[in-house]
């Protein structure tokens, strides 16, 4: 198969992925009224029961779940995905998440670099001292990594950086939201990244003021996510250093700093840096118990509100949305592959 | 002569798995971290089995507001409705949000919480061999009806599809425990599809199917037991992992009900009082954490074990 074909294949497959995604949510969203009301987002306490019979009837909430969802379709195709509810204000829904996806990038990204800024040194260390104390206490790391609660890892946090460190009298982080509540609005929003908003505008307050909130909320992500990737870049370490050409560099009397870092890392980095893209693109879609400890304004901690609404509308768009994210990531990952691996063909 | 013959091979062969285990045994406790998970392991599952013997079952439901407004409290607040006793000579650990005694409360819970991530790694497990089993053996179309389903619950943010699926099932420990699955399940399908995929293609299988043996004895008999490892594996690790996301749940709030001893629930009760009783959600969260890393422990040493690899 040449490699165009693959690409359309996969971008197909995508397309049909996304279309179950979108039916299985729509099926889970609207077919249990009992559960999550669809039409909630359309009403309010003034309504008579005449009047939210008519809203019920002019949405297409009394139709077959099939009618239902084209109904859903002209939402989106209309570019507003439906009606939030109230609480969201009733905006539309694709407003509502837009205004919250800066905040998640922001999150996601700080996240992934201090992953990453942890993960590959500690995997690279505990490979090349394969079973000593290092790569011991390197396992034990990131073990406990994968087996802390985030929650509980986010209030540890906060109760010892915010709450003793102020009344220590240190200098204290904050623990909700983006920035503090004074400077809210403070810049010009090119963005909508505050850290990136805080530089463009030059305004150097801002900016300390948006990295300070987002220390507590990333490091608790990328504790809790590292276990993986150092667990993989230290098994991918090993498998490179067993090879022959590695044999080969150090019998060639190689200094073994150039072995590991010329030879052996190039090879091992590549399933590090498809995990971290990973990663990154399953943060996108909003780490919901960091958000919501840590009050961040992003799509993760929105959407719990959704789900304990019944806002079927925002929940269609936020679910579609991240999946393809996700779909698309992991085609770009398998293309990339490709184009750098000539071994691979498809 | 092949009458002679056939019993010192036997024994041989019998000997060489005796020696195997043994030699997998002695690579499991020879690492101190694996040892120290199992021996963890053990200790909550001990805890489990026991603790109804060590604490009544009625101690769950007895509340004492009174202990509960308790004045020895450093961190008292004036104008807090309730506030738990810190550690003390009457309760060792403190106690909570409804005056019981934290570690009567704990030792409740951890049974509870081990039956629910047992439950649910199990069903996932026992879903995944048979649709995976059957996904990479008959291939062709199921095969790829079933991957495709797959990768639509992997395009999910899995999270809130659990939380979906707990807000429509309703708040009780089962049907949590089936929101769970419903995301937990699809990854035991393609770890024993891959698994079948990759024996089917080995020579035994080519050789059994020249004896005649039936595909289904194939598949059941020989194909599955011998994808098991990389389950066993998976599976001990997931259960550090279901504890984890199934607390998360009701740690968000689909707690059945809401004095229930789940540790989950208990660390939920204390964020309120994180800064005034703080031991209320770090005590219920540190077993958390000790009961995942203990199996997690484990697991990560069964997969070093059981990879040929990084043997000899």
């Amino acid at each position: 198969m040449r490699m165009y074909e693959y690409v359309i294949r996969r971008l197909i497959l995508s397309i049909l992925v996304l279309f179950g995604v979108s039916v299985i949510t729509f099926y889970l969203a609207r077919g249990f009224p009992g559960a999550i009301s669809p039409w909630s987002s359309y009403i309010n306490s003034r309504m008579t029961a005449q009047q939210i019979q008519m809203v019920i009837h002019e949405h297409g909430f009394d139709q077959p779940l099939y009618i239902q969802y084209f109904y859903w379709l002209r939402d989106v195709f209309d570019g507003n995905w439906g009606q939030a509810g109230q609480w969201a204000n009733g905006l539309p829904v694709y407003q509502v998440f837009m205004s919250r996806f800066p905040n998640t990038v922001e999150l996601a990204l700080v996240g992934v670099v201090l992953t990453v800024a942890v993960g590959l040194p500690l995997g690279i260390v505990s490979a090349v001292r394969n079973n000593k104390p290092v790569d011991h206490a390197s396992r034990v790391f990131s073990l406990t990594g994968i087996s802390t609660p985030t929650y509980w890892f986010g209030f540890l946090l906060q109760l010892v950086f915010f709450y003793y460190f102020f009344i220590w009298r240190l200098p204290y982080l904050p623990n909700r939201g983006v920035v503090s509540d004074s400077l809210q609005g403070a810049v010009t929003a090119f963005t909508g990244i505050p850290i990136l908003d805080g530089l463009l505008n030059g305004n150097l307050n801002y900016f300390f003021d948006a990295v300070s909130h987002v220390i507590l909320p990333a490091i608790t992500l990328s504790f809790t996510s590292l276990g993986a990737l150092t667990r993989l870049v230290r098994a991918s370490m090993l498998e490179v250093l067993r090879q022959d050409y590695i044999t080969l560099a150090r019998s060639k009397g190689l200094l073994e700093r150039v072995v590991i870092f010329r030879h052996a890392l190039r090879n091992a980095l590549i399933p590090a840096l498809t995990v971290s893209g990973l990663l990154f693109a399953g943060l996108l879609g909003g780490a919901v118990v960091v958000e919501y400890v840590f009050s961040w304004p992003g799509v993760g901690w929105v959407s719990l509100q959704a789900v304990f609404q019944g806002d079927s509308n925002f929940l269609m768009l936020y679910s579609l949305v991240t999946a393809a994210i996700i779909v698309f990531a992991n085609l770009l990952v398998d293309i990339l592959y490709a184009a750098v691996d000539p071994r691979i063909k498809y | 002569m092949t009458e002679l013959q056939k019993e010192p091979i036997r024994k041989s062969e019998r000997s060489a798995y005796a020696e195997e285990v043994r030699y997998a045994l002695s690579l499991l406790t020879k690492n101190k971290l694996v040892l120290t998970g199992l021996l963890m392991s053990a200790f909550f599952v001990a805890v489990a089995l026991l603790s109804s013997l060590i604490v009544p079952s009625s101690a769950a439901n007895t509340f004492n507001f009174s202990i509960a407004y308790c004045w020895s409290n450093p961190y008292f607040n004036w104008g807090v409705q309730s506030n738990p006793c810190p550690a003390g000579t009457n309760f060792p650990i403190g106690t909570d949000g409804y005056g019981r005694d934290l570690l009567s409360m704990i030792i409740l819970a951890i049974p509870l919480d081990l039956q629910i991530a047992l439950t649910i790694v199990l069903s996932a497990a026992a879903i995944g061999i048979v649709v995976g089993a059957v996904a990479g053996y008959v291939g062709g179309w199921i095969d790829e009806i079933i991957l495709r389903v797959t990768d639509i619950f992997f395009a999910f943010p899995f999270f809130i599809l659990a939380l979906v699926f707990a807000a429509i099932l309703g708040r009780t420990i089962q049907n949590l425990e089936l929101a769970v699955l419903l995301v937990w399940w699809p990854l035991y399908v393609r770890l024993i599809r891959g698994q079948v995929l990759s024996e089917k293609g080995k020579a035994y299988v080519e050789a059994l199917r020249a004896l005649g043996v039936g595909k289904f004895r194939i598949l059941f008999f020989h194909l599955i037991p011998n994808s098991i490892y990389p389950l066993l594996v998976q599976a001990t690790l997931d259960i550090g992992g279901v504890i984890l996301v199934f607390s998360s749940l009701v740690f968000l709030g689909f707690s059945p009900t809401p004095a229930l001893p789940e540790l989950g629930n208990l660390a939920a009760d204390g964020i309120e009082k994180i800064f005034t009783a703080p031991w209320l959600l770090v005590i219920p969260g540190l077993v958390i954490l000790l009961i995942s890393l203990s199996f997690n422990l484990v697991g990560d040493g069964l997969r070093d074990v059981l990879d040929p690899r990084l043997r000899r």
